[in-house]
């Protein structure tokens, strides 16, 4: 990796929600231009409890992950980078959370006195390139520099994403049991939401194939023929990622946090229309519960039936 | 979609046409059906803790509590003769609602043609329009704009005279004045067939509203009400719960409806430039209008503002920070109501007092 000379401000990014879809992107980008990146460490408890205790008590278990890595970066950086995503376009929206995560994060931390970088990016707002580009040339770079610096970090993200796409969907091609995790990459990364779930599986050898990591467009297109008027990319990518490949897979695994919005509503679409197809499929909704005995359980009787139907041995 | 019970059946099948329960503006929406689309309108059973109860019971967990209204509201049109759903779209999860809801329905074994408003997003707003093509006998083009038009000045009344009512209905001298007037009027409106005749029963609300006799203070305590845009404005989602808040003397304003955000929203941009210093960006489809409501309010001297919304309402969710700024801000008191399918008053009944309570006492203070 090319590495510039480090002068510029400390720029902080929470790893959570986007960061799991953009952060080669992101960290690139400043990368490029010479900023210091600090990306706050992976969740675990403590930034789970400071999360609950700052954002509203009936917002989703990811956002309040994400104020818990707010909280955490606060005075360990000159800047916190919150960008809004709205939409791609029609149909193609994403939830309403992501549009008001900047203004939801600078009202919550009103008092602290920390800065924070905002764009807000989607139709009629300007592009990614000109919402990453804004940010930079707001804390005083050159717009060459920051144009040039995007496409240098959009090119080395899409060859990233390329490549997890390969490794994931290599495996649908491995032997013994094979689930499709249907999650938010903001869940399935998360190291403590998602995370030791997929962990737990991986544990009982079950091969945990992720669903949103796919041919985007192929997925798109995929999606709008199951469910027409379904509009939110990220579910529509999920969706479409998993249909385009349920008949390798042994097991469907829907897992969401709660209270999800898109998912309240697209899961019981996708259980609607699949019941009947003969694959097993678990919901599993995730609340910041201290004990993982109980999704244990649930995981291990789901993979008893699988084992079952494949005429494996328990 | 169309059913196949239907494609077999001859054109001239007239079409049974229903909505979900919304507040009173059924009333204008059945005037539209039948003197623009031609159609029967068929009205189902008001909301009630049985529309609630199977709506819930057949709906997602975890959906948005106006979900499980429409689905039982829409079942209900259903058993009362209806043959063709419509549903509209909105930009929250509201836009999914349809598909959803069409699915659940025909999975329970229902037959009925669904015309879903979110099928028809283009980027361009004429396009909605192609909905009622299905509407084979649906009036001229002039003449079904001047029904739309006249539809619309039916739910401007009706909003005007709404608000006038919770204003001034808790300092009425005799009791039931204003409601007895008020129910007049969404009678005569439902009977109206033009123009003259919804003009005719506006202005006659109108004087009746005004020869009742009021009680007021000079400063009685006013109170703002705001939220999510179907919670907000239905009555029994809220659980009466302006009405509550009148009764014991309270001047209940209400900025959120159809007429302010639907007719004439003054715009984004517009609304924006007050609030700019609290919100950078557009929040949802109803923040940016809730968060300037509540800075107007909180400017003009309200005594407390109450934000209404149903359980997993996320924009309305979004905006609670932002409140919470506005109250320290302006210190203002804001009570959080959040409603899901319960239907019971008394808990509702208990919080509102002491909220009641805690203004009065800060306005003797104060």
């Amino acid at each position: 990796m090319e590495q510039k000379k480090i002068s510029g401000p400390t720029i902080g990014i929470p790893r959570a929600l986007l960061y799991h879809r953009y952060g080669v992107l992101w960290t690139e980008f400043w990368n490029q231009l010479g900023a210091r990146v600090v990306v706050s460490k992976p969740t675990d408890r403590a930034t789970l409890d400071e999360g609950s205790a700052l954002a509203e008590a009936e917002m989703c278990l990811s956002v309040k992950t994400y104020m818990g890595h707010v909280k955490a970066l606060i005075g360990r950086c000159d800047y916190i980078m919150v960008p809004a995503y709205t939409s791609f376009g029609i149909r193609r929206t994403m939830c309403l959370t992501f549009q008001a995560l900047p203004d939801v994060t600078e009202a919550i931390f009103r008092n602290s006195g920390q800065k924070f970088l905002t764009c807000s990016i989607g139709p009629g707002r300007g592009s990614a390139e000109e919402g990453m580009v804004s940010m930079a040339e707001s804390i005083g770079y050159g717009r060459k520099a920051a144009v040039r610096a995007y496409r240098a970090a959009a090119k080395k993200a899409e060859a990233a994403y390329a490549a997890r796409v390969k490794q994931n969907e290599a495996l649908y091609k491995k032997d013994g049991i094979r689930v499709i995790v249907a999650a938010h990459s903001y869940v399935a990364e998360d190291a403590f939401s998602g995370g030791y779930i997929l962990e737990m599986l991986r544990k009982m050898g079950v091969t945990v194939i992720r669903a949103d990591l796919t041919d985007r467009k192929k997925a798109l297109a995929r999606s709008a023929h199951f469910s027409p008027t379904m509009k939110w990319e990220m579910s529509r990518e999920i969706t479409g990622g998993m249909l385009n490949h349920w008949k390798e897979a042994d097991g469907l695994l829907l897992l969401s946090v709660y209270p999800c919005a898109p998912d309240s509503m697209v899961n019981d679409m996708i259980i609607r229309k699949m019941e009947d197809c003969g694959i097993p499929i678990l919901t599993l909704t995730l609340d910041a519960q201290n004990g993982v005995a109980g999704a244990e359980t649930r995981l291990e009787s789901f993979i008893d039936i699988i084992r079952m139907k494949k005429g494996m041995r328990l | 979609m169309i059913d196949e019970q239907f494609t077999a059946e001859p054109r001239r099948r007239k079409k049974k046409v229903a909505f979900p329960v919304f507040s009173h503006y059924n009333i204008p929406i059945a005037y539209f059906v039948e003197n623009a689309l031609r159609a029967e309108y068929i009205n189902q059973p008001p909301l009630t803790r049985r529309t609630m109860e199977i709506g819930a019971k057949y709906s997602p967990d975890m959906v948005c509590t106006p979900f499980k209204t429409v689905l039982g509201s829409s079942i209900e049109a259903l058993e009362a003769g209806a043959d063709t759903l419509i549903m509209p779209m909105g930009l929250c999860r509201l836009g999914y609602y349809g598909e959803l809801e069409e699915q659940i329905l025909r999975d329970l074994g229902y037959h009925f043609e669904m015309i879903n408003m979110a099928e028809y997003t283009t980027g361009r707003a004429l396009d909605y329009l192609k909905a009622f093509r299905g509407f084979r006998d649906r009036v001229s083009p002039v003449r079904f704009g001047q029904v739309a038009l006249n539809t619309l000045k039916m739910a401007e009344h009706l909003d005007e005279m709404e608000s006038e009512y919770y204003k001034n209905v808790g300092f009425e001298t005799q009791k039931g004045a204003y409601e007895k007037a008020f129910k007049t009027l969404l009678s005569e409106m439902k009977n109206a067939g033009d123009l003259a005749a919804i003009d005719a029963a506006y202005a006659k609300c109108k004087t009746a509203f005004s020869e009742i006799p009021v009680e007021k203070d000079e400063f009685p305590l006013r109170v703002g009400i705001l939220g999510e845009y179907f919670t907000v404005m239905d009555a029994f989602s809220n659980c009466d719960l302006e009405k509550m808040l009148a009764d014991m003397g309270v001047e209940v304003h209400r900025w959120m409806n159809v007429t302010h955000r639907n007719i004439h929203y003054p715009g984004e941009k517009n609304l924006h430039v007050r609030i700019s210093d609290l919100c950078s960006y557009e929040m949802g489809p109803t923040s940016t209008a809730n968060i300037w409501c509540a800075r107007d309010y909180a400017e003009r001297g309200f005594d407390g503002l109450i934000h209404v919304k149903s359980a997993g309402c996320t924009p309305e969710i979004d905006i609670m920070p932002v409140l919470r700024e506005i109250s320290e801000q302006y210190d203002i008191p804001v009570l959080y109501l959040t409603y899901d399918t319960e239907t019971g008053t008394a808990g509702l009944l208990t919080r509102l007092e002491a909220f009641y309570d805690m203004i009065r006492m800060r306005k003797k203070v104060v």
